[in-house]
């Protein structure tokens, strides 16, 4: 009876909660807390820490190859995003038309979604290899030039959106197939009463209303690309010539190849800080753009 | 009530503290043993297979001469690489009494952070040392601060694996000994073999990723043969051979503007898929090569090419494993009775028979205890031959990041050619500089 009234109540939701919380203060609330420490220190693992105040932001503002992961992670995210929405979107379609077989096709396409990042990327470092990859061997047999799919800096980088893109789809399918099945019949009704073709039902009826399906893919494509991290590390290692180099590939170099583990947590300040930015301009711009 | 509860509370805090103090000792006392008592000492050894069963039999052989030094062997922990696990045990206070899979780029960390026990203090060490190892190559092993606190134990030279039917195919009767040869025969190696105008086969072939641990195996090992056995740091400094460093590069930028190395990924091993004719590697892989190779698959090995111009001994990288003592160990003498015998001249014959890996020991061609091993496996001989001609790393902090300005370069120069040789030296002894300043 105790535990029924106003204020034991109160205690009984504080014990319930209480599990996450210890979970969410031991390895989300502590970690952070040590990371803005370690952003005013110098520390290798092994010897004590050594307070340096600003100095590892000065290093960053210096260091010339942050910069270029930057902008990879930002061309990443350039091609991967509106490729991501087209592809996803061409096979809702498909999905949500009276198609024999869909629930196995439904499958298909999502089953790369549950396979581990690492099989697919060695999967694709075969697949994409210049003088021994499928791919190139079928073009050369056709009478075609071998792709320098992850050989040339100029392609690498396309190369791992074009894998990612194949790796997502199928999360961004089943998102948008949802979308376009909550559309209402009678907005398509209307427009054939009013002698509208596919393609005007399509621009003016179907991309409208799946626009707030839109503005969740490209937040999850913008967050999920500023994580782009696996591929580089296996397929390429950053390289043809710091090409690939992600932003957390080199922070992840700087923590445990060379254990700077202060310039690291800097970098990590810095490159969620980028990401905020980008989501909330996101955010602004895009809905804006929906309503 | 409340005064007794906060006094309870105060004891509990006052207790945890103690402990959390005696936990962070750094260097826990040397427990005294009493007559008949028995010490326990626990040793890590290396994951791979041939390792653990070599390091299972020394132990079983110790154990049962040494009742009372009971030795425990253990493998590493699991770990993406040893020097990661071994850090990690020494931050947390967790490493064993000893450890046979030291990497000596690694000491450095493990010497700032007083994880290890300074080995030059035990009496016989300089004899036992001078018994085994050259002075010149034992001083490359000393710290900074005069101390030694590892035991060279094994190296791994690496030397030119070569697959023979490939290169008599190739018309090839000369192994090629100096850079322009290489080319010559990597010129004939090159093939393409069903004429669709692609290259099939390739005279060798490295991983171009620009990743520190690559360039051991190629830039720097051609780098200590070209330098005349130098490594980049001699008494702490930066001492790179911009010459040698200048060739290696030219010679590597040679091999891929001629697509004598293909920029790829096998899905198996090329050189027993035929796909390529060299590689450069060590010892281990003979082991392997017996295990995997097919039926009339003939292979031999030659030291790595040298500058044109090279006049002198072959030296070669030679990847070290040392032992250590770690400095939380109960009973160091103990420890080093057991690391001495893990150098003894039995114990390296076990190595070698086990392992076909060479142990970092002087006279080993002449001395009679081996001839019989040498005679069953003459392909280890030129490795043996070498030993005493290979180079580690220099045993510097942050050396990753010193090897990954190498390999950011190597691949800017050698792979794209977007520097030339010359050019590539200067970045990479500059960023070398600038990671030194940074570290010291």
């Amino acid at each position: 009876m105790e535990l029924l009234s106003p204020k034991s109540g109160n205690r009984a939701g504080y014990l319930f909660v209480a599990p996450y919380l210890l979970h969410l203060l031991l390895f989300f609330g502590y970690p952070l807390l040590f990371a803005v420490v370690l952003v005013f220190n110098r520390w290798d693992i092994v010897t004590p820490m050594e307070f340096v105040g600003l100095k590892n932001f000065g290093r960053m503002i210096h260091d010339d190859l942050f910069f270029r992961a930057i902008l990879n992670t930002g061309l990443f995210l350039v091609i991967h995003i509106p490729l991501q929405i087209i592809v996803a979107l061409f096979f809702a379609e498909l999905l949500n038309s009276k198609l024999k077989g869909r629930t196995f096709f439904r499958t298909v396409y999502f089953l790369p979604v549950v396979v581990s990042g690492v099989v697919v990327t060695i999967l694709f470092q075969q697949l994409f290899a210049f003088d021994t990859g499928f791919i190139n061997n079928v073009l050369s047999a056709l009478g075609g030039e071998r792709v320098p799919w992850l050989v040339s800096p100029q392609w690498a980088m396309p190369s791992i959106a074009l894998m990612a893109t194949w790796k997502n789809a199928g999360l961004y399918v089943i998102l948008f197939l949802a979308g376009l099945q909550n559309i209402p019949a009678s907005l398509y009704e209307v427009s054939d009463i009013e002698g509208a073709g596919t393609w005007r039902k399509w621009w003016h009826i179907t991309l409208p209303m799946l626009n707030p399906t839109v503005v969740t893919v490209v937040l999850l494509s913008t967050i999920g690309g500023f994580s782009l991290f696996i591929e580089p590390y296996v397929l390429t290692g950053g390289g043809p010539l710091n090409s690939t180099l992600s932003g957390l590939l080199y922070i992840y170099n700087q923590a445990f190849y060379f254990n700077h583990m202060g310039y690291a947590a800097a970098l990590g300040l810095c490159f969620a800080l980028i990401i905020l930015g980008v989501v909330l301009l996101q955010r602004r711009f895009v809905e804006t753009d929906v309503y | 009530m409340m005064a007794a509860h906060r006094r309870n509370i105060l004891l509990a805090l006052q207790g945890a503290c103690v402990l959390l103090i005696a936990s962070c000792d750094p260097a826990p006392p040397v427990e005294v043993m009493g007559e008949g008592d028995v010490v326990h000492l626990t040793y890590w050894c290396a994951q791979n297979p041939q390792e653990r069963a070599l390091a299972t039999q020394l132990v079983e052989t110790w154990n049962a001469a040494n009742p009372d030094v009971q030795v425990q062997v253990q493998p590493l922990p699991a770990g993406q690489s040893s020097e990661e696990v071994l850090i990690a045990a020494i931050v947390a206070g967790t490493t064993p009494d000893l450890s046979s899979n030291i990497w000596p780029g690694i000491i450095s960390d493990f010497i700032r952070a007083d994880g290890v026990y300074p080995l030059s203090s035990f009496p016989d060490f300089d004899s036992l040392m001078m018994s085994r190892v050259p002075a010149d190559l034992l001083a490359r092993f000393r710290a900074p601060d005069g101390i030694y606190y590892q035991i060279p134990w094994k190296t791994n030279p690496i030397m030119l694996l070569y697959n023979q039917q490939l290169f008599r195919e190739a018309g090839i009767e000369q192994l090629p000994r100096t850079y322009s040869e290489f080319m010559a025969a990597a010129a004939r190696l090159t093939r393409d073999l069903d004429g669709d105008g692609h290259m099939d086969q390739w005279a060798g072939y490295r991983r171009t990723h620009p990743i520190w641990h690559e360039r051991r195996f190629d830039y720097y090992a051609l780098y200590i043969g070209a330098s005349g056995g130098k490594t980049l740091f001699d008494e702490g400094q930066v001492r790179i051979d911009t010459a040698a460093s200048t060739k290696v590069f030219s010679f590597f930028r040679d091999v891929y503007a001629h697509h004598y190395f293909p920029l790829t990924t096998f899905q198996t091993s090329p050189i027993l898929s035929g796909k390529v004719a060299t590689e450069f590697t060590g010892p281990w892989q003979i082991g392997w090569l017996d295990e995997n190779a097919p039926p009339g698959f003939e292979y031999g090995f030659t030291p790595l090419p040298v500058p044109d111009d090279y006049e002198g001994p072959a030296y070669t990288f030679g990847d070290y494993k040392n032992i250590v003592i770690f400095s939380n160990t109960r009973h160091p003498e103990e420890a080093w009775r057991f690391a001495k015998f893990l150098v003894s001249r039995e114990a390296d014959l076990q190595l070698l028979e086990t392992t076909k890996q060479i142990p970092v020991r002087q006279g080993l061609l002449t001395d009679s205890l081996y001839a019989g091993f040498f005679a069953r496996n003459p392909k280890v001989r030129p490795f043996a031959e070498v030993a005493l001609y290979t180079r580690g790393e220099d045993g510097v902090s942050s050396l990753q990041e010193i090897l990954d300005a190498i390999a950011q370069q190597f691949e800017a120069a050698a792979v794209y050619r977007v520097y030339s040789p010359e050019e590539a030296t200067r970045r990479a002894l500059a960023r070398i500089r600038l990671i030194h300043e940074w570290n010291s």
